[in-house]
């Protein structure tokens, strides 16, 4: 729009208009000051006193008519409205966001002069709302967010070199992760300090829904295998629920069976909380998922918070083994002292030294032999190691037979087993057709007059999963792709589905006619098995290879497998992890951080499996390609329902990569379910804004447009001389009045 | 004799025979390669072991009393022969004073050694009470110049040395000599073994199945007891310190005192 009006002057800088107004108002105050002793002719020469001054003004600023295109640009507000999970929670029929969208709009409307921007706070940084204000926001986009952090939004608008709002506006139930509940005035202030402006909020949520629920559960200290750890669990009744004693439940989700109950305790709920400590104990290493579950009393509105998911990652204070061994032979006495050399590993060995049939010339008290206590460690004490070493040994004669379903459920249930080959082993052990065999990673032949031994010497040879095999990579690292010649080897079949042979013989070949593996890994069920079909491996240490290498390969052999049994990192061949964590029903993204490929590596297929952990359901697959030089690779979950789950990652026809974790509906989100509308309420007051209620929220005052001009065109009133000249002539008449009335 | 039990016979022969064919097949030799080895060390102009039939009949010993798989026809190496890193495990007998190791027969030796192989030096020709012949004081000298870092302590009872298999009261061979053995130890494994005891003595027994030796003073009683030391001795090879687990402690107490002093 087109406007013109008058200007104090066309040339002037504001600061000298306004000097010259100032000169001039002090003349004719001092003039009326001189007037005050005079009473003859006074009205007369303060009239041409004042037009004089006014005609002197106006010489001194020449006044311009200035004409411009116009146009009213409305105050920038700035909405942050909450994405949270905990926007999702419904009462009364209505979700949160629900409410929170009506405001919006409410607000869209009220700030029609305004330039609303609609913000999204939650997971850091705050984000452009993904659908067009006005438009009803779907739940699944706008209540995504694991966390209500407004005060990174905040900070992070305050620090954007974009135009600073004018207005600022919450939209959300309150509760928030920062500023924390029970955050100090000061804490409030400084959010608004931040951005200079007042903070209004709006709450969409005026009341607490009935509910239980474990609120939190944090653990004190890292979780260590085979090590009680202290649980806290805080359960809270809100909403009016009555609630007095509360059962919790502490379960490990497993996937060979149903969950292990951990513990079990009562929390008395007094004003409307309860603290309860409670005491684990995880025997297996590795990421373990905890379920933490309340019995709640009739009436919880929201079940899904009754229980929550804690995935612990445990560690190893020291590696328990169990070595045992059917006879002593330099391949025991190597792995032995191998077991003994390493500080952390804690070795539980029995070593069969005398057979019935042996005459040892000696009554019992002679003997330093002690009982083989069978019984005793395949029932009491097999959930107390981390893995099993059966070197040698022959099932049959010991009565370990009975003890194979204990084994394999041990396996399965994420222990380690390792079976050493030798004349006693595998199908010459009686292990074929057995539970055992079923965890192991090959098949053995149980077929009447099966061979169980080929004893002709040969040099294993290393398979392309060998070579690429991170669990060997210490062993190549000390002898390359020699390998010393091997006195014979057990006779296995192939490889079971999933397991990856390692080393395989020259020339023999299995049923299927593959090679024979001679070394094979395998992770049946949570476990992991290794299968070493040669009794050989001392040759690593004595042997001319040996001597070559200090001994170091046979030790860099059993590091690595060990260490594979055990799930170090060092010998995965990736590592895995969310990226922001899994919420039940929403897609989710698993990064693979990958090892180095070799150079000239061809791009690799990656092929990822998800199966669910605490109950049967068909496995999710996802399959990608790893290009040559990717150290890292996302892959896209689908939205999986509630539950714990095991995703296991294989690079190529390579061993697999298990990472364990759990999805939760709502998680800390959903934990504490009470709305914080007071919280809000606090942050407006210290910040000179003001809280409204959703339905409230066009009554809230939006700051005024601004004017903004455009294309100004100056042109004088009138030409200078014309100012002069009039001037002069005032100047003139004045100076004549006073000469009349006496004045100088 | 009637035809029933002919009969009866043929069918159990049969159903034997069957039993072998249909079992799953043991290997023959598989394994054994990696059982006890009392190979014999070589020096200088030395051809062959103070008693040539001990080594072998240290093995059948060790087959016939305990699960331990052993070479029948053991091994010699000599020192400076690169085979000498084959196995963990080296027996170096003699009664008379020994050359100076040559500079390619220490390195041999200290390979062995720096992978952690055991050597036993038995010396044949100790007196009554252990008193060292040549070779027992030549042997000492040469190891001290291949492990000039390792000095010899006694080690007794204490040791599991003397646990690893039989309850053993003190070290015996051909002579009864001291009661202990000397033994250099390095990273807490005795490497080196010096027994001034002749057990080789003890053990040698001839084509005929006489033994060789008369053992001294002590008689049959006193070579059981050598015999039992050479089991433990192989035992310890087989399994270093196995009886020093924890789990071995409290029954071992418990026999060593009912066994009395």
């Amino acid at each position: 729009m087109l406007a013109t009006h008058l200007g104090p002057s066309g040339d002037l800088a504001p600061w000298a208009v306004w000097a010259a107004v100032a000169l001039a108002l002090a003349s004719f105050a001092m003039l009326l000051v001189e007037m005050r002793q005079r009473h003859r002719g006074g009205v007369f020469i303060a009239v041409t006193g004042l037009l004089a001054v006014a005609g002197l003004l106006a010489a001194i600023l020449r006044p311009a008519r200035v004409t411009a295109r116009e146009s009213v640009v409305g105050a920038r507000v700035v909405v942050l409205a909450d994405t949270s999970r905990s926007m999702a929670l419904s009462q009364s029929g209505e979700a949160r966001w629900e409410a929170r969208d009506r405001a919006l709009e409410a607000l869209a409307r009220t700030a029609s002069n305004a330039r609303i921007s609609v913000l999204s706070f939650g997971d850091g940084p705050p984000r452009p709302l993904p659908l067009a204000l006005g438009e009803r926001a779907s739940e699944r986009l706008t209540t995504a967010a694991a966390h209500s952090d407004l005060g990174a939004a905040i900070r992070a608008i305050a620090a954007s070199p974009e135009e600073r709002p004018s207005a600022l506006v919450v939209v959300s139930d309150g509760r928030l992760d920062d500023p924390p509940e029970g955050a100090s005035d000061a804490t409030l202030r400084a959010l608004g300090e931040a951005l200079r402006i007042p903070i209004d909020t709006v709450a969409t949520t005026p009341a607490a829904p009935a509910d239980a629920s474990v609120r939190h559960v944090s653990a004190a200290g890292a979780a260590v295998a085979h090590v009680p750890l202290p649980l806290r669990v805080e359960v809270g009744c809100a909403g009016g629920l009555a609630c007095d004693d509360v059962t919790v439940t502490a379960r490990e989700l497993r996937d060979d069976g149903p969950p292990t109950v951990l513990a079990t305790g009562v929390a008395h709920v007094k004003d409307g909380k309860a603290a309860l400590d409670l005491t684990v104990t995880l025997e297996r290493a590795g990421a373990r998922i905890v379920e933490v579950g309340i019995v709640a009393p009739p009436g919880d509105a929201i079940p899904e918070n009754d229980r929550r998911l804690v995935t612990f990652h445990v560690a190893r204070e020291r590696v328990r083994v169990l070595h045992i061994a059917g006879r002593p032979t330099n391949d025991v006495r190597a792995l032995r002292q191998w077991l003994k050399s390493d500080a952390s590993v804690d070795v539980v060995a029995f070593f069969i030294l005398r057979t019935p049939t042996d005459d040892v010339h000696a009554s019992q008290n002679e003997l330093s032999l002690i009982p083989f206590p069978v019984d005793e460690l395949f029932t009491e004490h097999l959930p107390s190691f981390d893995a099993v070493v059966l070197q040698d040994f022959d099932a049959q004669p010991y009565g370990l037979e009975k003890y194979l379903t204990n084994i394999a459920r041990y396996v399965r249930g994420g222990g380690g087993l390792v079976m050493v080959g030798g004349q006693n082993s595998f199908v010459a052990g009686g292990y074929a057709g057995t539970p055992l065999a079923d965890v192991l990673p090959v098949d053995l032949d149980g077929s009447p007059g099966a061979t169980s031994a080929d004893t002709s010497g040969f040099v294993p040879e290393w398979t392309a999963e060998g070579r690429a095999a991170p669990l060997l990579s210490p062993l190549r690292d000390v002898v390359g792709d020699e390998l010393p010649e091997m006195p014979g080897t057990n006779i296995l079949g192939d490889v079971r589905a999933g397991a990856v042979a390692l080393w395989s013989h020259p020339t023999r070949t299995t049923q299927s006619g593959a090679k024979m593996p001679v070394l094979a890994v395998g992770e049946p069920g949570d476990g992991r098995t290794i299968a070493l079909g040669v009794d050989g491996a001392w040759g690593l240490e004595f042997s001319q290879l040996g001597a070559r290498t200090a001994g170091r390969g046979h030790g860099a052999l059993w590091d690595g497998l060990l260490g594979w049994l055990m799930r170090d990192p060092r010998f995965e061949p990736a590592q895995l992890d969310l990226v922001g964590g899994c919420t039940a029903g929403l897609p989710s993204t698993l990064r693979a951080h990958l090892l180095p490929a070799a150079a000239n590596t061809p791009p690799q297929a990656l092929s990822l499996e998800v199966t669910r952990i605490d109950r049967p359901q068909a496995p999710v697959r996802v399959e990608g390609t790893r290009a040559a030089d990717a150290s890292t690779v996302d892959l896209a979950l689908p939205p999986l329902p509630p539950g714990g789950y095991t995703a296991r990652l294989r690079i190529g026809g390579g061993e697999a990569t298990r990472h364990d974790f759990a999805c939760e509906a709502g998680g800390d989100e959903w934990a504490d379910s009470r709305p914080d509308p007071s919280r809000l309420a606090r942050l407006a007051s210290v910040t000179g804004g003001t809280s409204v209620a959703a339905e409230q929220a066009s009554s809230l005052r939006m700051p005024r447009p601004t004017v903004v001009s455009a294309e100004r065109r100056v042109s004088p009133v009138a030409p200078p001389w014309v100012w002069t000249l009039a001037a002069t002539i005032l100047l003139g008449v004045h100076w004549i009045a006073r000469r009349r009335s006496g004045l100088s | 004799m009637t035809r029933k039990p002919l009969w009866l016979a043929a069918l159990a022969l049969a159903l034997a025979g069957a039993l072998v064919l249909l079992a799953p097949r043991p290997a023959r030799a598989f394994g054994d390669v990696g059982g006890f080895d009392p190979r014999v060390l070589l020096t200088g102009s030395q051809t062959g072991p103070a008693h040539a039939t001990a080594p072998g009949r240290w093995s059948w010993e060790l087959i016939q009393r305990t699960s331990a798989p052993a070479r029948l026809r053991p091994s010699v190496v000599r020192a400076d022969d690169p085979a000498i890193v084959d196995a963990p495990f080296l027996y170096w007998s003699g009664d008379a004073d020994v050359a100076p190791l040559t500079g390619s027969e220490i390195a041999g030796l200290r390979r062995f050694f720096s992978l952690g192989g055991v050597l036993l030096v038995d010396d044949a020709g100790a007196g009554p009470a252990g008193e060292p012949s040549g070779f027992g004081r030549g042997a000492r000298r040469e190891i001290a110049r291949v492990l000039p870092d390792g000095t010899p302590i006694a080690i007794g009872v204490d040791h599991v040395v003397f646990r690893t298999f039989y309850l053993l009261r003190r070290a015996e061979g051909r002579v009864q000599g001291p009661p202990s053995l000397d033994a250099i130890v390095r990273g807490g494994q005795a490497q080196v073994l010096f027994s001034e005891h002749d057990l080789g003595g003890a053990l040698a027994r001839g084509a005929s199945g006489a033994w060789e030796l008369p053992v001294v003073p002590g008689g049959d009683l006193q070579r059981e007891q050598a015999i039992r030391l050479a089991v433990n001795v192989a035992m310890y090879v087989l399994c270093s310190n196995y009886k020093d687990d924890q789990v071995h402690a409290p029954f071992l107490m418990r026999r060593r005192a009912l066994s009395g002093p």
